[in-house]
């Protein structure tokens, strides 16, 4: 007499057993494959790292550098005091130290400049650039300037404007380029003769050519035609000796 | 019980050797045709070798039921061991002599010679692996001295090998090998089989799928088939007493044919 439960258990191990080899291979196949990949990882991991590396170094770099910028930011903070005190006496050496100033104010945050509190490892910012230290400043800009002025003399050829004259003669008699001064203040008196200070650079350029007594009439006469209290003023000291 | 479709198939599939049940496929027929035409030859001895269940028993148990109309012959399907007792039933059975002394080879020998038939007695021994050395010996006399043709049947392994060599090698002059039948060889006997008992629903429900299951479990061998499909169809049975709406009809279910061979030993589970 068959035993068909018996039977049915018995065929159903058959089938497990007789499946084994393929599910077994299946598994060994999934574990090769999952090993590959791995070490395939594992390869590519020293590359990632490599490429990794350097980033962290330019990082661990750049924390120096933001470090120095924060030493800088504080004499900018000061400089950038200094300049707005001093604004109104040198506007050129203003532009230029508001030109230096930009970048740095763009790459720090305004609100971290302002808390950021004085320490002592902190260098003193550079002396505040004074009316007394202007010198300094402008022989640095001379070099642009010249370029700057031929430029308008140029113009000034061109237009025969009388303020790119006074302009003109202004620059060379501070650049101690008296002829020069002389030369531009007497085209623009000719253009326009009401113009104060184109008189008075006239006057002094005369003086620094050693033409005083020259310089002393030609006050005299624009102080009579305009009452101007600035000529006044430089013919006294011309007189007095104070203006040499 | 009576109305049962399988109980029928199951009980022509029981591994009993009848003659009756011999199923005529082309290459058992090509060799029980070469069988026949042998022992019509003036032969001393016939050799039928094969592995167990490739169908040796079943020919010779045709051979004889078709010669025995003609001619003396003597089947022994099981061996007679003692050498005396073997010699003994020779001379009763094919001499009609009884002596009552010890029965030598000189003497059957003399009795042989005595009697005289148109035709040379045949004398079929099933499973002659069986006898001894001592005896097999006694037989080669026998058919040296043409009293009695033999036509002997051995399980083709080493040992009985050497035992063909030792004993038949130089006197057989014709061996017949069988072997196990292929897939449509094995198809065309089940359906064989199941057709000439008018089992004509079951034997539709093999397909060459089956087949070559049930060709691959038994490797052909015809004993294994039997007792394969013996079980199988027992199975169907308590199938169809128990569960019938789980038989398919259109084909057998590998399932049970599983169940069946692992019922039989032919899978080990």
């Amino acid at each position: 007499m068959l035993d068909i439960r018996n039977l049915e258990r018995r065929w159903l191990k058959y089938k497990i057993k007789s499946y084994a080899p393929y599910i077994g291979a299946v598994f060994l196949l999934l574990i090769s494959l999952t090993v590959a990949l791995s070490l395939s990882h594992d390869s590519d991991a020293p590359k990632t790292a490599m490429a990794k590396e350097p980033l962290e170094s330019s990082a661990k770099t750049t924390v120096p550098k933001s470090d120095e910028t924060q030493d800088i930011l504080e004499p900018s903070m000061d400089f950038v005091q200094s300049f707005q005190t001093s604004l109104p006496q040198t506007p050129i050496a203003a532009a230029s130290t508001a030109q230096n100033t930009k970048p740095l104010q763009q790459s720090i945050p305004a609100t971290k400049v302002l808390n950021v509190p004085e320490s002592p490892s902190i260098k003193a910012p550079p002396p505040a650039i004074s009316p007394l230290s202007g010198d300094k400043s402008l022989s640095l800009n001379r070099n642009e300037s010249k370029i700057d002025i031929e430029s308008v003399e140029r113009r000034f050829k061109e237009t025969s404007n009388s303020n790119l004259g006074l302009f003109i003669a202004r620059y060379h008699y501070d650049h101690g380029n008296y002829s020069e001064a002389y030369n531009f203040s007497l085209k623009t008196n000719n253009l326009n003769n009401k113009i104060d200070e184109s008189w008075i650079i006239f006057a002094k350029s005369l003086v620094k050519l050693g033409r005083v007594e020259q310089a002393k009439k030609t006050l005299q006469l624009y102080i009579s035609d305009s009452n101007s209290e600035s000529a006044r003023s430089l013919l006294d000291s011309i007189e007095q000796g104070s203006f040499k | 019980m009576e109305n049962s479709l399988f109980s029928k198939p199951r009980d022509l599939f029981l591994d009993v050797v009848n003659p009756r049940d011999y199923v005529q496929i082309d290459s058992v027929s090509h060799m029980y045709q070469s069988l026949k035409n042998s022992v019509q030859k003036p032969l001393k001895m016939i050799l039928l070798f094969g592995k167990p269940g490739t169908g040796k028993s079943m020919l010779l148990h045709k051979l004889h039921h078709d010669l025995s109309k003609h001619q003396k012959v003597l089947m022994f399907d099981i061996p007679i061991v003692d050498e005396d007792d073997f010699l003994r039933v020779l001379a009763q059975r094919i001499f009609g002599h009884s002596p009552r002394e010890v029965m030598t080879l000189t003497r059957f020998l003399e009795i042989a010679e005595a009697v005289s038939y148109p035709d040379v007695p045949i004398v079929l021994l099933d499973e002659a692996q069986l006898y001894s050395s001592s005896l097999m010996e006694k037989i080669r006399l026998i058919s040296d001295a043409r009293a009695i043709k033999f036509v002997i049947t051995l399980h083709k392994t080493d040992k009985e090998d050497v035992i063909a060599k030792e004993h038949f090698q130089t006197r057989i002059w014709e061996s017949i090998e069988l072997q196990n039948a292929s897939a449509e060889e094995l198809k065309v006997y089940v359906q064989k089989k199941l057709l000439k008992a008018n089992c004509f629903d079951v034997a539709n429900m093999f397909n060459d799928k089956n087949m070559k299951l049930i060709t691959s479990l038994t490797k052909g061998n015809y004993r294994d088939t039997n007792k394969l499909l013996f079980s199988l169809f027992s199975l169907y049975y308590w199938y169809e007493q128990n569960h019938p709406t789980l038989i398919k009809y259109n084909a057998l279910k590998s399932k049970w044919i599983e169940m069946a061979a692992i019922h039989t030993g032919l899978i080990r589970a």
